[in-house]
Parts: structure tokens; sequence; C-alpha cells
């Protein structure tokens, strides 16, 4: 018995270590890009369009409107799967409060929820709210679980879709879902590049910055209020400026000669990793942004860059020319503790890493001289290149749930901005408008 | 006779090999080290990989040159409701608002700046100041590289009022972030043979613009040489 329990335990610690060192390798097989994952089935009856359910342009209807976008929204969740309810007896303006008795049928049929809801305004007057209804039958108890009531104006339509696919995704995975998040990203304007912010699926760009010069590199603070990036303000020097997105209101964090860029605030926002080249080349620093008292973390003739912290805020992977081409190195927060990451190729920059925290995201260059997009595992155990073809493939950033990366890709010409599922799936383009798109930022959830 | 059925299980249930073998362990005793896994879920992480054997010298800690107060960016983890306020089976109204009209401020010292780097090109233009341009990937000076800073640097010593700005390019293959740093390898290899000639340091300076100012946009290689660049400015002091 004593030699079992021995046997045993000394078995399971070192399953169990290695199942920590390897449980970030893992984990993305156990989330919804595992093969066998299965989604949870998911039925829409319809957004059924009431009232003077004209919209402000006049021609879509709004019920239908909200329903394109939440069905969009379910299904870049990957929580849910989209089926069909063509087959079900249930029309959605038959509907109140109370489920179809066909749901049932439905439900027998393997559908685990049915949403249903209306939409529209009470009049025809432009300035009158939208009004929304959205229900939910949960096949598991099988009854109405539950509902949202949204009031609004015409601009915020959208946004009603979102929160509704984010109660959702909060009701059947206990996480915020990923509907209301915004990308950060550089526009060309005239002959400068701008900071932009849009919804996560590219609607409603709005303009962040107007120096007319360049901006570049935003980074969001873990908080959602704030963005910083590399302003070339004066022409001569880079600062990296930080503009909070309510007020416009910017301040500069770092003003020191020579090249300023790649900031990045730690999770718990205390610190600002970023790259400078003023005492001779590009090397990477760690700022308090309480006592502004500032730390080199690199120390050697190459150019260090581009650093993007662990989810947990106590390592750091980053962009080095110390070997020479670029490659993917990892450091402790405080500088400790240098290894390579990457040895495949002889270009792999532009690290992210998810969050959370079991691959880091990057760009690595094909033998055919494309630059594409990796994913590594922290501990170099797992690679896999994500997306091919032709382009330039640049700035991976994840999704607050970790399913999706947004990045930017001169593929179909000019650069724009891509959406992609962590198994390359669902390869989605984002901007469709200007000259140029890049450096897209994933915001966090909120 | 136990132990090797406890031994065997995990190839009973996966043949897939080690890694699932592991796992299947680990899910078995995952009861028993759920306490060590809390206290080693990050440390483990930095153990599992050997050190490159680098050391860090420790540096005095120095100010980023940045004067104003800044607002608290610490945070101390986000409610995981996201300000959803879950379903309900009597909703009551959710009054949603746009989340504000953000317009960007115009910086009123931009266009002044615009005019100023365009006389400085013209100037630098009209001077016979000539650019260097560079391989892929690469900011050695080639020979035609030497030839035109030879020129440029007979004319910057002929007249010691000028003030040179280099520009360092790149074309628009590889990473923005990492050509921001080879473009300023490009210009500081500029600015270094002009010194070796003989050219005062302080009428030089650098700026890296990387791929973010092509002067020629096609995707091509004719279009991408045109890029990789080390581009003159002149500043003649007034």
């Amino acid at each position: 018995m004593a030699f079992r329990a021995v046997v045993i335990i000394s078995l399971c610690l070192s399953a169990g270590l290695v199942w920590i060192i390897e449980s970030g390798a893992a984990d993305v097989f156990l989330e919804a890009t595992r093969p066998d994952f299965q989604k949870i089935p998911l039925g829409i009856v319809g957004i059924e369009n009431i009232g003077g359910a004209e919209s402000p342009e006049g021609r879509i209807r709004l019920g239908s409107r909200i329903e394109e976008v939440l069905k969009a929204d379910v299904r870049r969740s990957l929580v849910f799967s989209l089926v069909d309810l063509s087959g079900i007896g249930g029309k959605v303006h038959h509907l109140g409060k109370t489920p179809d008795p066909s749901f049932k049928q439905a439900a027998e049929q393997g559908v685990s929820v049915i949403v249903w809801g209306k939409a529209g305004m009470k009049n025809e007057d432009k300035d009158a709210d939208v009004n929304m209804e959205g229900y939910v039958y949960d096949a598991g108890s099988d009854e109405m679980v539950g509902g949202k009531r949204y009031a609004g104006s015409p601009s915020v339509v959208r946004l009603m879709a979102h929160r509704f696919a984010d109660e959702l995704v909060f009701r059947y995975t206990g996480e915020p879902g990923i509907a209301r998040t915004k990308i950060a990203y550089v526009s060309e304007v005239g002959p400068a590049r701008e900071l932009f912010v849009m919804d996560y699926d590219g609607h409603d760009p709005r303009q962040v910055t107007a120096d007319g010069f360049l901006n570049l590199m935003p980074r969001w603070s873990p908080d959602r209020r704030f963005l910083v990036f590399t302003a070339y303000r004066s022409r001569n020097t880079q600062d990296i400026d930080m503009i909070e997105l309510a007020t416009g209101k910017r301040w500069t964090l770092v003003s020191l000669s020579g090249l300023n860029i790649t900031p990045a605030l730690s999770p718990d926002g205390n610190f600002l990793a970023f790259s400078s080249s003023h005492e001779g080349n590009s090397e990477l620093y760690r700022m308090d942004t309480r006592t502004k008292d500032m730390q080199r973390l690199t120390v050697n003739a190459a150019g260090d860059l581009s650093p993007s912290w662990s989810p947990s805020g106590r390592e750091i992977a980053f962009t080095s020319d110390r070997s020479g081409g670029p490659q993917i190195f990892l450091m402790s927060a405080d500088g400790s503790n240098v290894r390579r990451l990457t040895f495949e190729g002889d270009y792999n920059a532009a690290p992210a890493w998810s969050p959370r925290g079991n691959w880091i995201a990057y760009v690595c260059r094909s033998p055919k001289k494309d630059y594409k997009l990796c994913l590594i595992s922290p501990d170099g155990q797992k690679r896999v290149q994500l997306t091919t073809g032709q382009g330039v493939d640049d700035s991976p950033s994840w999704s607050p749930d970790g399913r999706h990366l947004v990045f930017s890709s001169t593929a179909d010409g000019r650069s724009q901005i891509y959406m992609i599922n962590t198994d390359g799936k669902d390869l989605e383009r984002i901007t469709f408008t200007g000259t140029h798109n890049s450096a897209p930022t994933w915001s966090p959830a909120s | 006779m136990k132990e090797e059925t406890f031994l065997q299980l995990p190839v009973y249930i996966h043949e897939k090999g080690v890694e699932s073998m592991r796992r299947v362990q680990s899910i078995i005793c995952a009861s028993l080290i759920v306490g060590s896994f809390m206290v080693n879920m990050f440390g483990c992480a930095s153990k599992s990989v050997q050190s490159g054997g680098e050391t860090q010298a420790s540096r005095p800690e120095t100010k980023s040159g940045a004067g104003q107060d800044l607002p608290d960016t610490s945070f101390s983890g986000r409610d995981s409701s996201g300000g959803l306020r879950g379903l309900d089976k009597n909703p009551s109204e959710e009054r949603l608002g746009s989340g504000g009209s953000l317009m960007a401020k115009a910086d009123p010292g931009s266009a002044g700046r615009q005019i100023e780097d365009i006389r400085a090109e013209q100037a630098a233009a009209a001077a016979g100041l000539r650019d260097v341009f560079f391989a892929f990937d690469s900011f050695a000076i080639s020979e035609d590289g030497r030839q035109v800073l030879a020129h440029d640097a007979e004319w910057v010593k002929a007249n010691p009022g000028a003030q040179v700005k280099i520009e360092g390019h790149c074309d628009e293959r590889g990473t923005s972030a990492y050509n921001l740093v080879l473009g300023e390898k490009r210009a500081k290899a500029a600015r270094n043979y002009l010194v070796e000639l003989g050219v005062t340091p302080n009428h030089l300076s650098i700026v890296s613009y990387g791929k973010e100012r092509p002067v020629c946009k096609e995707h091509a290689e004719s279009c991408y040489a045109q890029n990789r660049r080390a581009h003159m400015l002149l500043r003649t002091g007034k």
C-alpha cells in the first residue's frame, strides 16, 4: 500500500509538473479550436421588424439588420454553431416571450439554444428611439430562460446586436465575449498616417489623431481607456505618447533622443516596456508609469524591439537581431533569463503573446520570402504557420478570448486588415476603404 | 498488479503518444496537484526552457525625459461580466449610449513642419546632395553608396552652415517595427561614413521612417529598390 501510494504520488508530481509546463501549449486544443470541440448548436428564428421599422438609411429594416449583425457575432464567437431552423414551425411574428411548441421538437433534434426577438422604431421620426427585444430558449430547461430589452438612438443599432451576442456568450461560458471589443489601427489620411479605432468587425471607424504626419503602432491600456503609440510630432524624434480615447487628452510618456518605438503597457498597467535607441542602438526599457523611473532591460550591440508581455506580466517576448536576422526571444520582465525562442527561418519578428499564455504569434518569413503569421508555444515545442500565400502579413494581435488574431496584409494589394481563427480558418477581411490600413491591435474585453 | 494497471491506463485510453499520456495522467492526478499548480503555474514556465546564458548588467535607473504628470494606468483586473447585466425573464429596458464621438484634434503646427520638410528636400536637391541606396535586408554601404557619400561630404564640408538630416527608409517587405530599426541602421551607416570622411557630426542628424513613408508604392523590385535609401534633407539655417 505504502509503495503504491509513493508510486502514485511521484507519478502524479512528475506528470503534474509536465502538465504545468505544457499546459500553455495544450490549452489551445482544449479550447474552441480543438477539432472535436463541440460548439453549442444555436438557432435564430429571427428578429422581427416592428413599427415603422425603417432604418435611418431608409432601406434595410432594423430587425433584419440586427439579425444579420447578431448572426455574424454568434459565428465569430466560436462558442456557438448557427443551425438552420427553417424546418421548425415557429414564426417569429407569432412569438412573444413564450417559446413556440415546435422548439421542443428542435431541441430533440439537437438544437441547444433558440433565439428570437423584435426591433424597430416607435414612429417614423428620424430621431426616435430604436427598441430591441431578444429572448433565449434553452433546450436543457425547455423554457425561455431570459431576455434583454434595449433602447437607444439609431446609431447604436449594431451595439444592440453586439451586446445581446455577448450576453449569450456570457450566459453559456461565463466569459464576456468579444462582440463589443474594438480594434485600434493606423490608416493613411492624405500624406499622413493617423490612429483610428473601429468595432471588432470593421464597422464604425473613428479617427483618434490628426497630427498630419506619422503615428505608429498603437497598443491599448488594460482598462481600454488609453492608447500608447509612437508619435512623430516633431519630425526629428519619435516620442511615445498616450491618448485618452474619451477626451482626446494626450501625454508624452517617453521623450528621448533617437528612435522610441513599440510601446506596450504591462497587464497591470504599472509598467511601459518600449524600445529606444537613445543610448546608441535600439534597446528595451521598462518605465514605471507612476514614478517614471526607467530601467534598461537589454544590453547588447544589436537591435531589441517589439516587447509583448505574457498575461501574467512576468515575462516579455521581443524581437532581437543579436544572432543575425531578427528572431523572437523571451526574458523575465526584469531583463534576466534571456533565451532565444525561434530557430526556424532567418526572419521572425513582431511577437504577440496570447491572452491565455499558450501561444506567441509572430511574423515568420517563408523560404519564398513571403511574410506570414506563425504560432509558437512559449516552450518552443510546437510551431505552426497560420497564413499562406503572397504578400506581407504584419502586426498580429490577439482577440481577448484568444480564439482569433487580427493582422495587416498586402495579400490583396494595399495593406488592409484581416481576422483569422487560431486554427487558420475563417480568414476575413475587415477593412475595405482607404489606401493603407495597418498595425491593428485588439482591445481587451470590457 | 494494481500498479501495472495504473501505469497502462493512459496508453490504453490514448494511443497518440507520450503527450496524451501525460495529459491523462494529469487529469487523474489533478486533485493532488491542484495546490502546487496554483503556486507554480507561472513560475514553472520560465524554468522549462534553458537559459541562453546571457547576463544582464544592472543599470542605474533614469527618467524617461517626459515632464508631465501622467494619469493612473494601473489596472487591477476586470469584472468578468464586462458590464453585462445577464439575461432576465422580465428584462427591464437598458439604454445604450453611442459611447461618445471623439473628434480628433488637428495639430496646428503640422502644416508648418510639412512646408519646412518640403523646403529641406528641395534645398538638398538644389545643392546636389544625393541619396544612398541599399540592398534588400542590408544596411551596408555599397561601392556606389561610398561614391555618393564622398560627393555629399565634400559639399557639406564646403558649406559649414548646413544642417543635413538623413532619413532612413525601407521597402514594404518585413515588419513595420523591425523596418524602423533597419531604417535607423541605414541612416546611421550613412552618417558614420560621412563622419569618417571628415564631416562634423553635429552638422548631421538622423531619423528613421522604416517602411512608413515610401517614395514609391508599387509591389515591384524596381519600386522596392527606390525605397531602400538614406534620403538627404538640407536645412541651410536661414
